[in-house]
């Protein structure tokens, strides 16, 4: 699965990625509405962005959030109903929310970040399916 | 059967189309009113009184049916009205719990007011469809259906002569029919009773919800008070909604902000804490099983004991590990991170109309376990799965169900009734296939099933006028009051939960007040004072919870990791702050704790006057059964006598020693009669009531419900 | 002899938090314990030591339902 990698010894902090993820897709520069987000903590840098895990996939009580053909978790925005749990529920603390929209967002490994980072902070990888956290419904429900 | 001649046989006898509206700040401003006997549908308007006096919910719910009946109207003349309301906060998708529906009516078993609390998704799609509640009078000649269109603004009354009446059955048919396809079948909710309903007096009401991962119509009840049998007298067979594009700010909110800060901070505690807690995502409230029994507080075998070796062949981790499905998303309404809503999967059942059907059970919550289980002597899981999935299709309150056949069956084991009686069924403890086979009576409308589905209070009337039996006794052992059965806890050593069942409005139930661990165990109200204070305002605080559409579980069934550290870690400081602020982002209205209970007391003082109008509500009716207060018979009395004896010695200042059993079963039961007595009168009075329970004109004036009419009810009891 | 939500409880040498709750089967998850007014943390049940005369608090979370 496609998802975007992390080496936070080397982030500068800079801030673009943060940048070009919020103009992509909210067409603004804002960091509250950046799916990757660089915090500090013990004043080290820390990268904060989904790993597509999927742990949220079972949370959704929709099922609006699922995962692409390239492994890509991804929300419908179109029928989320805007409950916020996978925001709650998300280990890592990955999934965003801003109070001017009714609908989650994360990172869809789409990589504008990755080509801007100019210290290669942040990169582009791929996963084994294996590390895919969500349940086979087909399997639960066989029994 | 096919889908669609199902619907081809549809007649319809009425349309009545309506604007579409807008929700503002949590009301649709409207009521939708429909008359089965006339086929009359119309709007009315939801004024700025009902909002102050009543708020919602529960509170509009007890006002119309206060307006649509008189002292002298019975459950099933056609004056009597079923009202559904949520509430402000009812569709709220952020905060967990937040679907409830309120159903109120007259009662077959009490014929007083009945509430119950019900989630699955007709409360919220009634909202975003435009009505705040839905008010259904009259009688129906034949089996008939109301539908509401809220996607295009039509309600229809249909003639519906094909369908099943089975609730897992139609709602299946009703949600495959009125869905475009499977995508949609989650904005479609319906709501039954079942079979039994038909022929008892504790029928249900299913209300359903759609299940995208099981793809099946799950099922959650209104349960107590019988108002599934109102429903199929009224000859309703189902309510249906459709509502399509659910979002998260249809409530159009004072202050989505602050809705949404809220319920993220609750989904985290939740994710964080709850599998060190209460398990509630893994088993629901059957995590409870084995504390109760280990506390000696699990009615087993009509509540003659709290514990049972044999629990743990059904203790939460049974349910967990071989028949619950774990890991999938359970809420009733979306945005519960509690999902406690549990189902078992794949169950095949043993017996009935639907033997060898594999089928989704939805439970068994706690009270299912131990009033089908422990308390009838059926200590065997899949037995307990099967009753409660049959009570559930046929429309039973499992807790009336339970809680009276245990009644019949310890009237079976003493010799007061026998198998003539029966029909031949040989009634004992742990008798599964006797206990299912009542249910399939009460489906079928035979049988002794017939007679035990008229609820422990006929059933005594019955037992002592014909059958001979010692009336004084059979008061003692029967678990009802006001003609409703009690919910599956064990009062007997714990006096603040005896007045919690017994000073209740609808009767004994749990939902008012839940004291046995504050009270038993940790001693924090030791005083009549202390334990009036605590069933006043632990009543009011949950009648709150009615008011507004919301689920009481979110409240106390997890708690913040600090919760230990603050003044009164019962009353989840945090969470009644969470309230608060929902509240505030739906409505703009800025509550104080103190105002939180005041708006309840308004709703439940509001329906003590209505019980006292009905011709209950009075310090006579509040008197309850002695097997809730103490032990009834010998074996009771052994089986606690180190207790029995301490006390007798320690707070009575009786010496046990060279006593009968009788002498001191008579000692201690004057004194814990007079303990009840004396708690009524501490109760009565911190709730501003008169020694024989009834409000007094100065407290009706305080809370602002000294309306004529309310006040015509009281003035002479004063 | 130790008092246990306010009522007597007789002591015994080497009590502790855990001793006690295995004495009155407080197998609930949440329970908030003092001692002396001080709170327990779970981990620490079974080496926080119970002496005589102590005011012990084992207060039951649960009022659901």
């Amino acid at each position: 699965m496609k998802y975007l990698a992390k080496d936070e010894s080397k982030c500068i902090q800079c801030g673009n990625c943060e940048e070009v993820c919020s103009k992509t897709y909210f067409k603004i520069n804002d960091r509250a509405k950046s799916c990757i987000q660089i915090n500090e903590r013990d004043g080290n840098p820390e990268i904060n962005v989904c790993d597509q895990c999927g742990e949220c996939i079972d949370i959704c009580p929709v099922m609006a959030i699922s995962r692409d053909k390239l492994g890509v978790v991804r929300i419908n925005k179109k029928i989320c109903v805007g409950c916020f749990m996978c925001v709650g529920f998300c280990s890592k603390l990955s999934m965003r929310q801003h109070d001017e929209y009714i609908e989650p967002f994360k990172c869809i490994s789409c990589g504008l970040c990755a080509k801007q980072c100019p210290s290669e902070a942040i990169f582009m990888a791929e996963k084994d399916d294996s590390e895919a956290l969500e349940l086979q419904l087909d399997k639960v429900f066989s029994k | 059967m096919d889908i669609r001649k199902l619907k081809e046989n549809h007649k319809l006898l009425k349309e009545y189309k309506y604007e579409l509206g807008k929700v503002d700040k949590g009301y649709a401003n409207r009521t939708l009113y429909v008359n089965i006997s006339n086929n009359t549908i119309k709007e009315k308007p939801v004024t700025d009184f009902m909002k102050d006096k009543f708020v919602g919910g529960k509170g509009f719910g007890m006002w119309y049916l206060w307006n649509a009946v008189t002292p002298t109207t019975r459950w099933n003349e056609p004056e009597n009205e079923i009202v559904i309301a949520g509430g402000p906060v009812c569709g709220i998708t952020q905060y967990a719990g937040t679907g409830k529906s309120l159903v109120c009516s007259l009662s077959p078993l009490t014929d007083i007011p009945i509430d119950s609390n019900v989630g699955g998704y007709f409360g919220p799609l009634l909202k975003f469809a435009g009505f705040d509640a839905l008010e259904i009078q009259g009688k129906a000649e034949k089996d008939i259906i109301v539908y509401i269109d809220g996607n295009t603004g039509v309600v229809t009354i249909e003639e519906a002569p094909l369908e099943a009446i089975d609730g897992h059955v139609l709602g299946e048919q009703l949600t495959e029919m009125y869905a475009d396809n499977e995508a949609d079948k989650r904005n479609v909710a319906v709501v039954t009773a079942g079979t039994g309903a038909e022929h008892t007096r504790f029928g249900l009401l299913n209300f359903t919800f759609y299940d995208p991962r099981r793809k099946v119509t799950r099922l959650k009840q209104a349960g107590r008070g019988g108002i599934g049998t109102v429903f199929r007298d009224k000859k309703l067979k189902a309510l249906i909604i459709k509502f399509s594009n659910v979002k998260g700010d249809l409530n159009n909110a004072f202050d989505q902000a602050i809705i949404n800060k809220t319920g993220i901070k609750y989904h985290k505690e939740i994710h964080d804490l709850d599998s060190k807690q209460n398990n509630m995502r893994k088993i629901g409230t059957a995590n409870i099983i084995e504390v109760m029994d280990a506390y000696d507080l699990l009615p087993v075998m009509n509540y003659q004991y709290g514990m049972h070796p044999d629990t743990q062949k059904i203790k939460s981790t049974v349910f967990i590990e071989k028949y619950i499905t774990q890991g999938v998303q359970d809420g009733c309404w979306y945005g519960c991170s509690m999902a406690c809503a549990k189902a078992a999967d794949g169950f095949e059942l043993k017996t009935g109309p639907y033997k060898g059907h594999k089928v989704t059970v939805d439970g068994p919550e706690y009270e299912n376990a131990a009033g089908l289980g422990s308390n009838c002597g059926i200590f065997d899981p899949e037995g307990i799965l099967e009753l409660n999935f049959y009570c559930d299709t046929y429309g039973i309150d499992t807790i009336s169900f339970g809680t009276a056949t245990a009644f019949a069956m310890e009237c079976y084991e003493r010799g007061i009734i026998n198998k003539e009686i029966t029909c031949g069924m040989e009634l004992n403890f742990g008798n599964f296939e006797a206990a299912v086979e009542l249910l399939h009576q009460m489906s079928r409308g035979e049988g002794f099933g017939v007679t035990v589905g008229q609820g422990i209070h006929k059933m005594k009337k019955l037992f002592a006028e014909k059958y001979g039996a010692d009336p004084d006794f059979l008061f003692d052992i029967g678990m009802e009051q006001k003609g409703l059965e009690y919910s599956e806890y064990m009062p007997k050593e714990s006096l603040a939960q005896q007045g919690g069942y017994g000073l209740t409005n609808k009767g004994p139930q749990h939902d008012e007040a839940w004291l046995i661990f504050m009270d038993m165990v940790n001693n924090q109200i030791p005083t009549f004072e202390d334990k009036a204070e605590a069933l006043h305002y632990f009543p009011m605080f949950r009648t709150w919870f009615g008011l507004y559409g919301l689920c009481k579980l979110p409240w106390n069934d997890i708690v913040p990791a600090d919760n230990k550290y603050t003044s009164e870690p019962a009353k989840v400081p945090e969470h009644v702050q969470n309230y608060l602020d929902v509240v505030y982002g739906v409505t703009g209205k800025k509550l104080s704790v103190l105002d939180m209970i005041k708006e309840s007391e308004r709703v439940y003082n509001f329906q003590r006057i209505f019980n006292i109008r009905m011709g209950k509500g009075l310090r006579a009716n509040d008197k309850i059964p002695y097997r809730s207060m103490g032990p009834v018979t010998a074996e009771e009395y052994e089986s606690r006598k180190e207790r029995y004896d301490k006390q007798l010695a320690e707070k009575i200042g009786y010496d046990p020693e060279d006593k009968t059993i009788e002498e001191k079963m008579a000692v201690m039961r004057e004194y814990r009669e007079d303990q009840y007595e004396k708690l009524t009168d501490a109760v009565y009075k911190r709730r501003g009531w008169n020694s024989n329970g009834v409000p007094t004109l100065e407290h009706l004036k305080y809370l602002g419900i000294d309306f004529p009419e309310v006040v015509e009810i009281v003035k002479d009891l004063q | 002899m130790i008092k246990l939500n306010n009522r007597d409880f007789p002591w015994e040498e080497g009590m502790t938090v855990e001793s006690v709750m295995r004495a009155k089967s407080f197998t609930y998850s949440r329970i908030i314990v003092k001692v002396n007014g001080q709170h327990v943390d779970q981990e620490d049940y079974s080496n926080t030591a119970i002496n005589d005369g102590d005011e012990v608090q084992m207060i039951h979370l649960l009022a659901g339902g």
